[in-house]
């Protein structure tokens, strides 16, 4: 399989500094030993709850988080997170980023074409012909109309702010394009123009995205693989519908089942999966399983040691002690509710 | 069947630089004792208003009751002196807001805050009080009520301030509990949480639900009735199951379909989500003579341009303002 | 490929506003609304017309002695009369108003370029640059500000080259504060993450990205640091450290001082000429605030 994505062990610390001369150091991990891969033309989504380190571990593989990144990060085979300079040129053309807040995602003191071209003014060598007819071509791809390019970001709604933001993460052509949350800031009509907008675009230009979403229902609609991420770590990592049919680990469930269903039969089935408290401190990680104390199925091996992710039948990796990884061993027999996710 | 609550052809305009709008344009509904009902629609729909002018918080010198009534209870809260609102917001009626932390005041323990609300309009001793507050962190199920009562907001999460929000507005025993998009700004197994701890609650009190929100799942899940506001007028109204089920305004279709719900039996197949083209309009455009959602409907016809749709009662508890509800 | 359902309804609501208004042309639409603001550029305006064109139309040189001293104003036909030495005192007030205005925003140019240079590296790279530049800004605040130029003047000579020196390098820690806190913030905005993705390098960040957005506040600190150089130039005159070469409204009052009691007029003038202008200069300033000012831009 052709994987355009390839992460391998990476991790992104933070060093967090008392105030004051000497003041004491800590180390704070946000992503922790991530492994992932990502199919060219596909989408892979990143999904958790608030601290979980999705968006930092989606900066990272860009290039773009501020703490201190180690691992291996192959975009098309090549190493990034060792890049520079002129490297670091052409890694940027071919990944781009969209951004979750329109408002403060454009420059307030850039015309919109300015900002469309800024990555081609930046990273590459074309005419000023030639960027004027590429920055026409994708603004006309995003649904804008020409007579826009010259407005102020503040003249644009929040939706048409977010095209904007799209024409430019296109502008270079990019294969691998971040989402970083971008529909969450948007009203719901919104959001839906939106999320067909990135799957037209995916089709055209076949787009490769890693798609950072806290939101499920858009998830299951956009992506084609996820990794849900909990506390720096991923704990399970599956195409679609392994996924959402046959969630494996307890967290994916519980987050599965939080989400208020207008769907009559989700809503009835009787047996969500609660979860108690709140995530630990990363500051302060306990020993074992990080999710352990917010588990309803936690076994005293949980306190102990940390589960590692593996491999499960058809690829579907889980990082749980009691997933069972056997072919012959049905689900049932490990997750009480796994036959209602069918 | 006597109201709780029961708002008659309200009208609230906001000043602009440009003149007047009604930001609010002939709302009327009723809320039963111990009822939940639930406001869907875009920002900007005037949801946030309706709840602020129930509780005369309206922001000064910019926007004002133009006209209508508000009962409560028997009592016109439009006609009602500051002094008598007061009373009524302290023990009468609650609300909770989006952002936990910005109504929390950050330099008093949470305890005092609780307390400080219950000594106020309970009159209650300081050391009562106290006791009291510590029940309350309980029931609204923060773990260590003792300890976690001399925590400043900024120590505990986004869920736990929320509890604590839900704990100062129940302190007086209202008789409604107005939460305003309560769980937008927490994740969603958080949300899960204070849902429950809300059901729960108003199960043990009593208390009616006004329930602010844009996500048709938490209507759902939370709601008996809901109200589809859009551009400052009711759009649709009725049981939550049958509105869903069936929406007789093409807004409520449209909010509806528009969403990617998460499916049960999730298959290969993906299909476009349902688009409502453009956005909710200005504030300029509001209370003119026509149906404001027309711009954006594929269904508007001529009339839909020329006259402001009137209510079309489908059964006593299902009204839709459109003019083509009945063809839906 | 737009789709058909895009192209309407989408846009329409923006169709009112269709010409590009930019940030800064929203600003002084916001400033031309406001009235005492607008007193003050009026005001501002007149006297630079006066110091520009005053002293073509009235040719008297400032330190001629034309008449006898304390000759009152109006009387002998002297509109503003003449100072302690019988010089005329509304060709000192022209002449004075050009050194006065020149040295305020001279002064007020070399603060904003210190505390801009400092603020802006402090703010983009934090780290130990920061600490070094904040703690030579700590260093420069604490001086006493008046002592520390006038031993400048002092040592270097009373041009009025040094005396605008002088008040530049006592007054820059407050604008490089303000930078770096406004540095501080917008590095953390997504959009300066955007332009790190699409490629910009660390001078490109610092001075087209951040820079630009950073200025409102920094251009409130240059008008009212202009009126405060002002003020300060007056004092350093007064106190006598100053080129007794160059007429200023400052060398006014300073040079009458000791008759201050026989012809107040001769101090009072050039007073109330500061005062009207520092005044001036603060409305502006507070205009120009209010109109930068992005909390209170919006709607």
């Amino acid at each position: 399989m052709n994987d355009l994505i390839e992460v391998r062990d990476l991790s992104v610390h933070f060093e967090i500094r008392a105030k004051g001369i000497g003041g004491a150091r800590r180390n704070l991990t946000a992503v922790d030993d991530v492994s992932l891969t990502a199919k060219r033309g596909q989408t892979l989504a990143i999904v958790g709850e608030s601290g979980s380190g999705k968006t930092t571990l989606a900066l990272a593989i860009a290039r773009l988080a501020s703490g201190k990144t180690t691992g291996e990060v192959r975009i098309d085979g090549k190493d990034v997170v060792s890049l520079t300079d002129g490297g670091l040129d052409w890694m940027r053309r071919k990944v781009q980023v969209i951004f979750q807040d329109p408002f403060s995602s454009l420059n307030p003191r850039q015309r919109a074409e300015d900002i469309v071209r800024e990555p081609l003014d930046n990273l590459t060598t074309k005419t000023k012909a030639e960027k004027a007819e590429i920055v026409d071509r994708f603004f006309n791809a995003v649904g804008l109309r020409p007579e826009q390019k010259r407005l102020f970001p503040h003249q644009f709604s929040g939706g048409q702010r977010q095209r904007i933001g799209i024409a430019r993460a296109l502008s270079t052509q990019p294969e691998v394009i971040i989402c970083d949350e971008p529909v969450s800031a948007l009203d719901v009509a919104v959001q839906a123009q939106i999320i067909n907008l990135l799957r037209r675009l995916q089709d055209e230009f076949g787009l490769t995205y890693l798609f950072i979403s806290h939101d499920l229902g858009v998830v299951q609609h956009m992506c084609d693989s996820v990794a849900v991420m909990y506390m720096g770590k991923i704990v399970e990592h599956a195409d679609r519908l392994q996924l959402f049919n046959d969630p494996q680990h307890p967290y994916t469930r519980a987050l599965i089942s939080a989400v208020p269903a207008v769907d009559p039969d989700l809503r009835n089935r009787g047996q969500k999966l609660a979860l108690v408290g709140d995530p630990p401190n990363l500051l302060n990680l306990p020993k074992g399983c990080r999710f352990a104390s917010r588990c309803p199925l936690a076994e005293p091996r949980c306190f102990e040691t940390e589960p590692p992710l593996r491999v499960r039948v058809g690829g579907h990796r889980v990082a749980c002690h009691l997933v069972d990884l056997g072919p012959e061993a049905s689900a049932e027999a490990v997750s009480p509710s796994a036959p209602e996710f069918p | 069947m006597s109201f709780l609550l029961k708002v008659e052809n309200l009208r609230i305009e906001l000043r602009m630089r440009a003149g007047v709008a009604p930001v609010i344009d002939d709302l009327s509904f009723e809320l039963a004792h111990g009822e939940s009902i639930s406001f869907v629609g875009e920002s900007g729909c005037g949801k946030s208003m309706t709840a602020l002018a129930i509780m005369g918080l309206l922001p000064e010198g910019i926007g004002r009751v133009a006209s209508g009534k508000i009962w409560f209870d028997g009592e016109d809260l439009v006609a009602a002196s500051p002094a008598r609102l007061r009373h009524i917001r302290g023990n009468k009626i609650g609300m909770i807001f989006q952002e936990p932390m910005t109504s929390l005041n950050p330099v008093y323990s949470v305890g005092e805050q609780i307390a400080e609300v219950l000594r106020e309009h309970q009159g209650l001793s300081r050391k009562a009080a106290w006791a009291e507050a510590i029940e309350l962190l309980d029931a609204v199920r923060i773990p260590n009520p003792e300890t976690r009562a001399t925590a400043y907001p900024f120590e505990m999460s986004g869920g736990q301030r929320q509890r604590v929000m839900i704990a100062i507005a129940l302190a007086c025993k209202p008789k409604i509990l107005i939460a305003d998009e309560p769980t937008t700004a927490l994740d969603v197994t958080v949300q899960a949480q204070i849902f429950d701890l809300l059901r729960d609650l108003r199960r043990q009190t009593g208390t009616s639900l006004i329930m602010i929100t844009h996500d048709m799942g938490a209507v759902a899940e939370m709601a008996e009735r809901m109200i589809v506001m859009y551009a400052g007028r009711k759009a649709e109204e009725g049981p939550v199951d049958k509105v869903i089920a069936h929406a007789r305004h093409p807004y409520t279709q449209g909010l509806i379909s528009c969403v990617p719900h998460l499916v049960a039996h999730l298959t290969e197949e993906r299909q476009d989500l349902n688009e409502v083209p453009g956005i909710v309009p200005g504030l300029a455009e509001f209370g003119q003579g026509r149906c404001l959602f027309a711009s954006r409907c594929a269904r508007a016809t001529e009339r839909c341009l020329t006259t402001r749709p009137e209510e079309i009662a489908f059964s006593d508890v299902h009204r839709s303002a459109c003019w083509h509800a009945e063809g839906m | 490929m737009t789709s058909k359902n895009e192209t309407g309804p989408l846009n329409a609501p923006t169709l009112s506003k269709e010409k590009a208004s930019s940030p800064l042309s929203e600003a002084w639409t916001k400033f031309r609304a406001n009235h005492s603001a607008m007193v003050g550029l009026f005001v501002l305006v007149l006297i630079m017309l006066g110091a520009i064109v005053g002293p073509l139309l009235y040719p008297t040189d400032p330190f001629e002695l034309v008449w006898r001293p304390f000759s009152p104003p109006g009387a002998d036909g002297f509109l503003l009369g003449t100072d302690y030495i019988g010089r005329d005192l509304v060709a000192q007030m022209l002449v004075g108003a050009r050194v006065s205005l020149v040295v305020g925003v001279a002064a007020a140019i070399v603060t904003i370029l210190i505390g801009v240079a400092v603020g802006a590296l402090a703010g983009f790279y934090r780290g130990w640059v920061e600490e070094i530049l904040m703690r030579i800004t700590e260093f420069f605040q604490v001086l006493p500000t008046l002592l520390f130029s006038m031993v400048i003047v002092a040592l270097f000579g009373a041009s009025l080259l040094m005396i605008t020196l002088a008040i530049g390098i006592v007054s820059w820690p407050a604008v490089a504060r303000i930078t770096r806190a406004e540095f501080l913030r917008i590095r953390e905005l997504e959009y300066v993450t955007a332009s790190r993705a699409a490629g910009a390098t660390p001078a490109k960040l610092m001075l087209k990205v951040i820079l630009p957005n950073a200025l409102p506040p920094i251009i409130v600190q240059a008008a009212l640091m202009t009126g405060s150089a002002i003020l300060f130039e007056a004092g350093l005159s007064f106190l006598g450290l100053t080129d007794p070469n160059v007429m200023s409204w400052g060398q006014i009052i300073g040079s009458n001082r000791e008759f201050i009691l026989q012809s107040a007029y001769t101090v009072t003038i050039p007073g109330i000429a500061i005062f009207v202008a520092v005044l001036a200069i603060a409305l502006v300033g507070d205009g120009l605030n209010d109109a930068l000012n992005p909390k209170l831009r919006q709607r």
